[in-house]
């Protein structure tokens, strides 16, 4: 991996944990971690890990899933 | 110090003080907010190259998830 | 200057989709809107997945990445568009 991409999806980590915190609404919040989520996973397949970067990618989602049934619960 | 290392340090500095001083004390923020330590985490234990840390670090995680909102969901039931 | 080879200038176009859509989902304030933005930040993301290494298996892991990422949109937007209304 070069540099521009390293800037590069190390620029959508820290846009994506920024708005992460910074964000007041739920949905907003999880849309954003979902910005973090899209940083990280490259950073797995740099390193050759295809199959944790699989099992990630199809976990990752689940744990979102997990935490829309509490929000959906609190925030309406 | 590989980028990973420093990306997954700097992950779980943010996020945990983000988890310890929420913007709105709520359970939802904060169980939002621990996610971001949860990858940061994973970064660095990325950076050391340890597979199956990954992979079992990846799993018990939904399910802590999982755990947190039956949690959640039982304590405002009751309240 | 070194020289960028073919790959290298599809990646990269792929990565800087990737960043103008997640400043363009980071500065949107309506939360419909959001959505479609988070779409094209996960088809780019997918694709240069699919682009970085010169390994059959990456293929797998794009197509999860895929996979994954579109389920949980639609699981956002459903539960944004219909969660209030089950409640009554």
């Amino acid at each position: 991996m070069n540099e521009l991409l390293l800037g590069a999806f190390g620029a959508l980590l820290v846009l994506g944990a920024g708005a992460t915190i910074l964000e007041h609404d739920p949905y907003k919040k999880i849309i954003s971690l979902s910005v973090l989520i899209g940083g990280a996973i490259p950073f797995i397949v740099d390193r050759g890990l295809l199959d944790v970067a699989t099992a990630v990618a199809l976990i990752a989602p689940l744990s979102t899933i997990f935490i829309l049934m509490a929000v959906r619960r609190a925030a309406p | 110090m590989n980028p990973e290392f420093v990306l997954g340090l700097f992950l779980i500095l943010a996020g945990t003080v983000s988890v310890a001083f929420p913007r709105r004390k709520d359970y939802i923020t904060r169980l939002i907010n621990l996610e971001i330590p949860a990858w940061g985490l994973l970064l660095l234990m990325l950076s050391y190259n340890e597979a199956l840390a990954l992979l079992t670090f990846g799993a018990v995680t939904a399910l802590t998830v999982y755990i947190f909102v039956r949690v959640i969901q039982k304590r405002e039931g009751d309240a | 200057m070194e020289v960028i080879t073919t790959q290298e200038i599809a990646i990269l176009v792929c990565a800087a989709i990737g960043v103008i859509s997640a400043v363009r989902v980071i500065a949107e304030r309506n939360t419909m809107k959001k959505l479609p933005f988070l779409n094209v930040l996960s088809f780019a993301i997918a694709g240069s997945l699919a682009l970085l290494l010169p390994d059959p298996l990456t293929i797998l892991a794009a197509a999860a990445y895929f996979v994954g990422t579109t389920l949980e949109s639609n699981a956002i937007a459903s539960s944004y568009a219909g969660g209030p209304k089950n409640d009554e």
